[in-house]
């Protein structure tokens, strides 16, 4: 197939208003527009699945009807450029971000950012994290200029809108109920064995990560959180870093 | 002097944070493997390459889909199709 050829077969198959290419047969000896039309219904509908199955919590958020059409139209507009469907949706959000019909529900984009994120966790590679006992081991006089080398399933998402909490009662982790403290949370994820994990940062928690997987030193990373956040409790920040798997390394 | 005082406090936490994680309440290392061949259809963890991913297997015992086991466990698991493997097949 020429170039020329592939690329009007795959336009036509992208949009229904465009006629079917010409030169096409059916085996049968059946009109080619009604085999082109199932051709074109399948491929909508396999990524509709691969984008529903990637965004399980935002499809449930807007309910399935509505989720499909919104795909539906993300795939007309953003059709997958590489054969990997995992990485497939990778750009939904800044896409629903824009899309008129979703935007009363403001924290819609970074609920699918959370699971962009736990779909990149999950595919990330292997790699076992950081032993705690490595930096008992150290001299205190080298822990301020500390590197950490982040896990490659490491994300930090940042929300205005409490993310965590609404993508936990959509994702069936918690109980569905109103919200009645509506305050900004921000995320990790992370998968340091097989689990991919979810997390709630606590206050300076995100910038403290943020700068320490952008390579900071482990100082600079605590004065940055403490300007972020004076509440910020380095003790249990980095307990919690440490328990999630959040670093592989340090130098 | 001011440093000084910055690298005690960093002291101070990190000792207080390793001593968080090493409760063992806390510290619940999985000991996990991926069994490959003894999923039920639609209860496998995950695989590459036939789908994508999570309980998305269509076969009963699918020898390409994994379940997570209990380390040690897997390969004197016993299907109808033979034995659970470690690797995918």
């Amino acid at each position: 197939m020429s170039l020329c050829t592939q690329t009007r077969f795959a336009a036509a198959l992208a949009d229904p208003a465009v006629a079917v290419p010409p030169g096409l047969t059916a085996w049968n000896g059946l009109q080619p527009q009604r085999r082109f039309a199932v051709y074109r219904n399948n491929v909508v509908v396999g990524l509709t699945g691969a984008i529903a199955s990637r965004f399980p919590a935002a499809q449930t958020i807007v309910g399935e009807a509505f989720f499909s059409a919104m795909a539906a139209e993300f795939i007309r507009v953003h059709p997958p450029r590489s054969p990997l469907l995992l990485s497939y949706g990778d750009d939904f959000a800044d896409f629903v971000e824009r899309f008129e019909p979703a935007n009363d529900i403001a924290y819609l984009p970074d609920v699918i950012r959370l699971e962009a994120a736990r779909g990149k966790a999950y595919h990330a590679a292997d790699v076992a994290p950081l032993d705690a006992a490595k930096l008992a081991a150290l001299p205190p006089e080298r822990l301020a200029d500390l590197v950490f080398v982040p896990h490659p399933s490491l994300s930090i998402l940042r929300s205005p809108h409490p993310l965590v909490t609404i993508w936990a009662m959509n994702a069936g982790e918690a109980e569905l109920r109103s919200i009645e403290d509506w305050t900004a949370e921000d995320a990790m994820v992370a998968r340091p064995h097989m689990t991919v994990e979810v997390r709630r940062m606590p206050p300076g928690g995100a910038v403290f990560l943020q700068a320490l997987a952008s390579g900071e030193r482990l100082a600079t990373a605590v004065e940055h959180a403490i300007e972020n956040a004076s509440a910020f409790d380095l003790s249990a920040n980095l307990a919690g870093a440490l328990q999630t798997g959040a670093f592989i390394a340090f130098h | 002097m001011k440093n000084s005082i910055a690298t005690l406090a960093l002291a101070g936490s990190l000792a207080s944070a390793l001593a968080t994680i090493a409760a063992p309440a806390a510290f619940a290392a999985e000991n996990n493997e991926k069994c490959y061949g003894v999923a039920m259809k639609g209860q496998n963890d995950c695989a590459a390459g036939k789908h994508d991913c999570a309980g998305k297997s269509t076969m009963d015992f699918d020898k390409g889909s994994f379940k997570l086991v209990p380390a040690g466990t897997c390969t004197s698991m016993k299907t109808p199709d033979g034995h659970g493997m470690l690797m995918p097949a």
